[in-house]
Parts: structure tokens; sequence; C-alpha cells
């Protein structure tokens, strides 16, 4: 039992970093229609933006997460200009290629900045543990998941209860419409992907001590998150934190009482039989084909 | 602006072919020996493929300036595999090709060691190479000499750390999903089975996974006294830091890569405690004062330390420009002297190669000094 | 008319392709032999994306499939490479009729994803099944196809034989785009419910265009095992389903030609760039997103530079309108 609740707790953790990586993937898709095959690359961005102002500027902790998040708002505002931008108008196709092609890009400048040499970031709470009911749980990872559903409940507040949010979704309802209505539809599109890229930011930052930081990591992360939004269902919040915690614990669980070395086939194996039978998802949109 | 559409194609086949022209012929002459090598320079595989590279720069530049080849000097010409097999076939041609090289150097990545297999058959000059997989020489390629022990011997000496140093009666095994660990986990399984050790459990991970706790509990669960962990370095600093924290105590064995540089550059002295590693050699200034040459150069030139397969790759420059100096650069000449070399005085090692191009058959158990992370020799172990 | 200008591009393949071969140096040759197999890859693809408008990142998996029903009928079996690949072709055909089934029910980045999700779990079998795909070691000693006891092992002559598939490929592939099936399956890209209400089982049709794209795929498998003689997972994993992606759309999607001259651009580009180093990549990413962005029809899309735009340019622009 002391091992089920260990194990739990494990999948628990490395599910609300998919979560928040998956999060970070639905703003952005629920805004502007767009699903963003570079999701993976904007964590690992986030993870050596902290490696930058952590291990290699030396900053103090709050300084250097204050300055590793502007950076990733910077670039949110970047990639919207640069990327989403002048493929606004391509038919979605193109602009799942697009963004493709873009993280292939991501990945090998991070590469030629950083190295291949995997870093190691400390953690504010380095070292800290806690036994819970004969479990050995990290304080960090706690706190990951401690902030995993802070965001998220900020994040539902700002959607549903501010006029912000309200203005979103109504871009992402009816472009023509909203603007009908003197909303400012270029500012919320980009402001939709600067959110996109602080909630990657803050997954990255958050799972740094606990994986290492390499510039691979982007890939591996996103082929989670990308399982968990299909299980969740695509454009539903609580649809990609639900569907995070599930690959998390499919993964570990899995490993322990299934097999070890068919265990990302399980959660492959779930999304795909999501498709099949409730392409919607848990918690998802109706309609098959947006975008 | 009139183009007609024949002139368009026209000017798209010249581009396809422009590059194809004009291929630099190197002569063979009395000048400089070339020497081709494929490594992985670039992407993930470049971790490993960087330390080779450097040392057979180093190597390069010693032999040279210790009058090179009977008088002539050698010149290293370099391509990068990347992290693809096809890559790395490409790369094998296009020396073989354009450079013509009277030697070559392949990767220590097995896939790709297998994948070019083929292409050295065809062309007929002694390679040497570094990937570990038993089944590179059960291919029956007498061209290819390795410069590494194989990861069954690699494995046997995991199995003799566990069974003469700790002794312990039940293991586990945890490996990683590659050709490495797949065919490490297999040898050593039929290893430990002859000594009539129990294999409780056997755990597999994935290449990029990050929480192995799945795994460890369930070997912890099987009452396994010792772990044998068969790793590439990112992940392995995980399994040993997620080790530690699930408090287990039966030691762990690690293959060659828990003890790297860019592993244990990620861990602490305490996070290394109760482990043992099974490396090709002790990279060790102590060892002998070769060795410690060797050391001090490579830092003193490329400002970190060198690991066993940087060594294997020194070591092999050397061996390989031993033999040009006595059967000269005809290929079947040198094919022939390297297997009839049966104690080449290495710095890692004593080469002997058998039919199969095999040439070491020893490994070293190593662990940490209490509270540091330097290591000690525990044992050698020489396998037939 | 077209049809008959497209025997004329079969015929000036097997001409150029004669000629290159007996001036080309070895290095070139296989590169051209690694381009001419993708090339037949990426026309399968095209028939799946550029004509059906199915968004496929799993293209790999099918070639990987076709790869390893080879190489283990040949190597475990001792089956003939000649019986062994249309083995291989039929059965990945099947298999893509019984994944079509209810995945082709998706569309958008449902399908990408979908597929995706496929690609990655034909890597972990592919990778985890030891006893019968060696596991990630790979399946080496790929016996070559032989002509009359001569075997097809060394560079010149695996071009002759890979450009004589690539020509009866194109030649299919032409016959198919004319015929009134072909007609039917761009109907259903450019507006699926218009050809559903004139009558068309688009259902049934996506599933063939997704079998012949997958048949297409298994047979450049088959050619990709028996040139390089070795294969592993990572020969196929969702990387390569991109990089196939990547040619098509360089190339220009929905045209035969652009399939080739993207399949043979992107085998070359990195060879060539090979002094780049890690930088390679990084602009093969950008080079992608620019051709994304200024030519979105792809290098043969340059032809209306030369000429005024073609039939193909035109009715490529009219999909691209029609869809949101």
């Amino acid at each position: 039992m002391a091992d089920f609740f260990q194990l739990a707790i494990n999948g628990f953790a490395i599910g609300g970093v998919y979560a928040l990586a998956a999060i970070g993937f639905v703003i952005v898709y629920e805004a502007t229609g767009v699903v963003n095959f570079a999701a993976g690359q904007f964590v690992m961005f986030g993870t050596f933006a902290g490696v930058a102002a952590l291990v290699n500027a030396q900053l103090p902790w709050p300084i250097a997460y204050a300055a590793a998040l502007f950076a990733m708002a910077a670039f949110g505002v970047l990639f919207f200009l640069l990327v989403y931008w002048p493929l606004k108008l391509s038919p979605a196709v193109t602009v799942i290629i697009g963004t493709v092609a873009i993280s292939i890009t991501m990945q090998n400048a991070a590469l030629l900045v950083f190295g291949s040499w995997p870093v190691r970031i400390p953690s504010p709470l380095e070292g800290m543990t806690v036994e819970v009911g004969g479990a050995v749980v990290s304080v960090h990872a706690l706190l990951t998941m401690a902030i995993t559903a802070l965001l998220v409940g900020g994040l539902w507040f700002l959607l549903h209860r501010t006029s912000f949010g309200i203005g979103m979704r109504a871009v992402a309802q009816d472009v023509q419409a909203a603007r009908l209505m003197g909303l400012k539809v270029g500012r919320v599109l980009a402001m939709s992907w600067v959110l996109g890229a602080l909630l990657a930011g803050a997954a990255g930052l958050l799972l740094g001590p606990m994986w290492f930081a390499d510039v691979n990591m982007g890939d591996p992360v996103a082929l989670k998150a990308f399982a968990a939004t299909i299980i969740g269902g695509f454009g539903s919040l609580p649809g990609a934190v639900v569907g995070g915690i599930f690959v998390g614990l499919s993964e570990v669980l899995g490993a322990s009482y299934i097999s070890s070395a068919y265990k990302d086939l399980i959660s492959f194996g779930i999304m795909i039989g999501f498709l099949f039978v409730r392409p919607q998802g848990m918690f998802g949109e109706k309609i098959q084909d947006r975008g | 602006m009139q183009i007609t559409r024949k002139a368009f194609l026209k000017s798209i086949a010249a581009l396809c072919v422009a590059p194809m022209a004009g291929v630099p012929a190197r002569a063979e002459g009395g000048g400089e020996i070339l020497v081709g090598a494929t490594v992985p320079m670039t992407g993930p595989l470049s971790l490993t493929g960087l330390q080779y590279l450097n040392s057979l720069r180093l190597a390069e530049e010693n032999i040279n300036k210790t009058g090179g080849i009977n008088g002539r000097k050698l010149k290293i010409v370099f391509e990068d595999t990347q992290g693809s097999n096809s890559t790395a076939v490409n790369a094998y041609v296009k020396l073989a090709q354009e450079t013509k090289p009277a030697f070559f150097f392949l990767s220590s990545y097995s896939t790709q060691n297998l994948a070019v297999s083929p292409e050295v058959k065809k062309v007929q000059v002694p390679a040497m190479y570094a990937g570990g997989a038993d089944a590179i020489a059960e291919g029956g390629n007498d061209w290819m000499f390795r410069l590494r022990p194989t990861d069954s011997v690699a494995a046997a000496g995991m199995v003799a750390c566990v069974t003469t140093v700790l002794k312990a009666r039940k293991v586990g095994i945890l490996y990683i999903q590659n050709d490495f660990g797949q065919g490490g986990a297999a040898s050593a399984v039929k290893a430990l089975e002859a000594q009539s050790v129990v294999v409780v459990g056997r755990e597999a991970y994935g290449q990029t996974d990050k929480d192995f706790s799945a795994q460890i509990i369930n070997l912890r669960n099987k009452g396994a006294e010792a772990v044998l962990l068969f790793n590439y370095p990112q992940d392995g600093a995980l399994v040993l830091r997620q080790y530690k924290a699930l408090g287990m105590k039966a030691p762990l064995v690690g293959s060659s890569s828990l003890y790297v540089t860019a592993t244990m550059q990620l861990l602490s002295p305490a996070d290394l405690e109760n482990t043992f590693c099974v490396l090709d050699t002790l990279v060790d200034p102590a060892m002998s004062p070769r060795m410690k040459d060797f050391i001090e150069q490579y830092r003193a030139k490329f400002g970190n330390d060198p690991d066993p397969y940087g060594l294997a790759y020194y070591d092999g420059a050397f061996l390989m420009a031993d033999a040009m100096r006595q059967a000269g650069l005809d290929p079947a000449a040198l094919q022939k002297w390297l297997l009839t070399q049966k104690s080449w005085d290495g710095i890692g090692h004593n080469y002997a190669y058998d039919s199969k191009g095999n040439g070491v058959h020893e490994v070293v158990i190593v662990k940490t000094k209490a509270g540091s992370k330097a290591l000690e020799l525990v044992k050698k172990v020489t396998l037939s | 008319m077209r049809i008959l200008r497209s025997f004329g591009l079969a015929l000036c393949i097997l001409a150029a392709g004669g000629v290159l071969s007996l001036v080309l140096p070895e290095y070139h040759l296989r590169l051209l032999n690694l381009s001419v197999v993708a090339s037949i890859a990426v026309i399968g693809l095209n028939i799946a994306f550029g004509y059906v408008g199915l968004i496929s990142l799993g293209h790999a998996a099918f070639v990987g499939l076709g790869a390893y029903i080879m190489a283990i009928s040949t190597t475990r079996l001792g089956l003939s490479p000649w019986l062994a690949m249309p083995a291989a072709v039929a059965a990945t055909a099947a298999f893509a009729v019984a994944i079509g089934l209810p995945l082709l029910r998706l569309k958008g980045h449902y399908l990408a994803l979908a597929t995706l999700g496929l690609n990655v779990s034909f890597v972990i079998v592919a990778s985890n099944w030891l006893e019968m795909t060696g596991g990630t070691n790979g399946i080496a000693q790929i016996p070559s196809f032989s002509i009359l006891h001569h075997a097809i092992s060394d560079e010149r002559s695996f071009l002759w034989l890979a450009l004589v598939s690539l020509t009866l490929v194109v030649v299919v592939a032409t016959l198919l785009h004319h015929s009134r099936y072909g007609r039917a399956l761009i109907s259903v890209r450019d507006d699926e419910l218009a050809a559903e209400m004139t009558g068309i089982d688009t259902t049934r049709l996506k599933i063939m265009g997704f079998a012949f794209s997958a048949a297409y795929a298994a047979f450049a498998g088959c050619l990709f095992a028996s040139h390089v003689r070795f294969i592993s997972p990572e020969d196929f994993s969702y990387a390569h389903s991109i990089n196939y992606l990547a040619m098509l759309i360089v190339g220009g999607e929905g045209t035969i030609v652009g399939a080739i001259l993207g399949s043979v651009l992107l085998t070359f580009l990195p060879e060539w760039l090979r002094f780049l180093g890690n930088a390679y990549l990084a602009l093969f990413g950008l080079l992608v997103f620019l051709v994304l962005v200024f030519l979105p029809t792809g290098i043969v899309g340059l032809r209306k530079f030369v000429r005024g735009p073609s039939r193909v340019d035109r009715s490529v622009q009219a999909a691209a309108e029609v869809r949101p």
C-alpha cells in the first residue's frame, strides 16, 4: 500500500508537469485555433531560460525566476509576430507543419547556444523531502503540484471572470463578430501566445530541477502533453489537467503493474483509443475539425 | 523577363549537379597520409562523440610531433554522423570516395556500426570502431576492429562484480531500451544464470524517461540484493538520484556511462555512495605515467576530463600508426598485421585481436572514494 | 494530354537517371538512391495528403512496416526478396485499411496527432518485440535483390532498380490521378460535403487513398531495407515522417514532380550543408517555414514565374481558399 501511494504521488508529480505543458498548448489553441506542435520546445525554452538566469548568470532566486518568465513572455510576442502572423490565413495543415518546422529550429538553436551536455539546475528546495504515509516525496515535487493547481485556478478565473478572458473566448469563437464588437483582436491573439509561453515557461522552470535540463527534452514532453490533451479533450482546461495526470499515472502505474517496456504504449494506446471512440476526449469540444 | 521552361529546368539541373562536380581528389603519393573518421559531432550522440573527436585530434598532433609515420604526416579527416544511421553511412561513403583514406575510425554507436558494416566490406580498408554490440563482430566482417570490450564482456564484468565483490545471490536488472541496454541485459541474464545467481526482475525504461520509481520499487519488492544498471549518461544520473531518494539499500552496479564526466557532473558524492561501475579502464593519472601524460594533455587542450571512450580512440590511433609503420599502407597488409597483434601495449589496455576483430577482453570494476567523486580500482576482470 | 506529359516525365527520369548512373561517383550515387527511395515514399504521401488532404505524421511507420516485413521474411524465413516485397506491400496496405476504418473519421489536427501516436507506437513495438524485430539492435544482413544470380548490391545497379521502380510508381500515380477515382479523391479534399452530396462514398475513398499511400510507403521501405541492408527502429521514427512531409511541401504538394524534386533536394541539402554542423537543422526548420510562407505551392510553384500559373497551381490555390 505504501508502494502504491509512493507510485501514485510520483505519477501525480510527473502528470502535473504534463498538465502544465498541456495547458500552455490548450490556451493557444483555444484562442487562435492553432495546434502548436512546438509546444514541447516552449517548455524546453522555459527550462533553459532558468539555466541562463540561475546557472549562467547566477542571479538570486526571485530575480532569476522573474527574468526567465519575462524572457518567455517576450518570446511569446516574438512567436506571435514571426510565426503565427505570417501563417494566420493559411490552411490548418500549413500551420501545423509550420510549427513543426519552427520546433526543429528552436531545438537546434538551443543546442547551438547551450550545447548538448545535460545541466543540473538547483532548486530553492534542494534535497528537501517529506515522508507521507510511508512514501518519500520531494518538497519541490509537492510545490510543483501546488503551483500547477494555482495556475489552473487563476487561469479559469481569467478566462471566465475577467473581461479580457471573455474577449479571448469571443475571439476564439468568431473573429469577425469579435472585431465588430470592437475587440482589439490582434492584441487578444498576441496575449494568448504570451499566456501560452508563460505557462510553458512555468512548466519548464518547475521541471528543470527534477529532471535535469537538456536541449532534447522538448519532444518527449510534447508527445505526452498531446496525449494528455486528446485524452482530456481538445481545448478544455480541466481536460488538460485531468489528461496530464492521467498520462502521468498510467506511465508510473503501468510500468509497475503491467510492463515497464511497454508503458508508453499504454498512454498512446489509450490516446488512440480515445480518438477512435470519443475524439472529443473526456471534457472536450463536440466539433471534430475546428481550425 | 522571358524564361523558357527548358532554361528553367536546365538551371535546376545545373544547380543539382554543380556540387557533385569538382570533387577534390587528394593524391596518395608522398604527402600526408589520410585517415577518415566518422564521428557524431552534432545531435544527441555528440555528448560521447566529442570525446573521441578530441582524442583523435590529440593523437594526430602527438603522432606528427614524434615523426609521423616514417616521416610522413598523418591527417585525420572528420565527417559528422549525427544521430542517424543513414547519415553515418553517408559520411562513411563520402570519406571513402572523396578522401580515399588509408584507414577509418567509425563511431562508438552500435547501430551506426551495423549500418556501415556492409559498406566497409565493399571498400576493403581496415576500420576501427567502438560500438559494443556483439552482433557487429558476429556479422563476419574481417575489416572491422573493435577498440573496446564487447557488451557481453562488459556485462560479464558487472556479473563478476555481483558474484565476487558483492556476493549477492538475488539480482535485479534495470536497463535502458536501446541496443546497448537490451543487449547488455540479455547477456547479463545469461551470465548470471550460468553462475546460478537468481535474476529476480528485469525492468526497462525509455531513453527519455524521467521517472523510474515504478521500476526501482518493483526490484526492491522482488528482493534484489544488488541491482545491475545498463544506462546512458543522463538517465543514469536520474536513476541514481531516485534510487537514493527511495531509500534503496542494495548496492548498484552501473555500466560504463554511469561514471563518465557527463553523468558525474550531475551528481553529488552522496549520490554515488554504495555504487560500483564497470568501466573499460580506469582513466586516472595514478594508473601509469603514459596515462598521466594523456590526461594532462587532454585537459590542457580541451578543458575537461577524458573518459574511457576518448582513451580507446587515442590508443586506436597509435595502434594504427604502429601498423602503418610496420606493415605499410596496403589495406590487406594492415588488416593482417592487426589480426596478428596478441599483446599490443596501449595506455588503456593490452590489445589482442581475435579472428572476429575483438581486441579488448578486460574491464575494471571501480567505485568512488568515500565522500568524493574520485574513482578507485576495485578489481580488474579479464575474460577469455 | 497531361497523362502523356507524365509518361514523358517517367521517361525523363529513366534517361536522366541512366546518364547520371554512368557519370556519378559512388557517394553521389548513394545519395541519389536514397532520394529515389524517398521519392517513392513521398509520392505515396502525396496521394494521402496532396490528393485526399489527410495529414499524416506517421508515414514513416508504414515505410517501417514494409521494411520490417521484408527484412523478417527474408532473413528469418529465407524468402526471396522478390516474393517478400509484394507480401510486405500487400500486408502494409491491409494494415492501413484496418487502421484507416476508425482513424479516418478524424480530421485535421486530430488525424495529425493520431498518426503521430501511431508512429510513436510503431517505434515502441519495433524496439521491444525482441524475438521478432531484434529490438533496437535492428536486423542486419538483409539480402539484396538479384537478377539472374547478379546481386543488385552496388550503388550503380541499385540505382537502375530504384529508377525502374520510381518510373513504375510515377506511371501508376499518374493513372490514378487522372482516373475517375483520382478525380473523386481530389473532390473529397477540396470539399468533402459537396463530394458526398454528389453521391461519392467519401469514407471508402479516403480509406482507399490511405491504403494506396501506405502501399507506396511499404514499397519504399522494402527498397530501403535491401539498399542499406540494415534496419533499426530509429530509421522510422516520427522525425522521418516529418521529413517526408517537409519533402512534399518544399517540392510542392499535390504534384508528382514536386514530390520528386522535394525528395531529391532534401536528401542532398543536408549533405551539401555538412559544414554547418549543428546549425543545419536550425536552418532546415527555418527553410521549411519560409517555403510555407512565401512559396505555398513549393518549388513547383516557381514555374508560374516561368509561364503563367498552371492548372495544378490554380486547383491548389482554390483548395487553399476553400478550406477555413
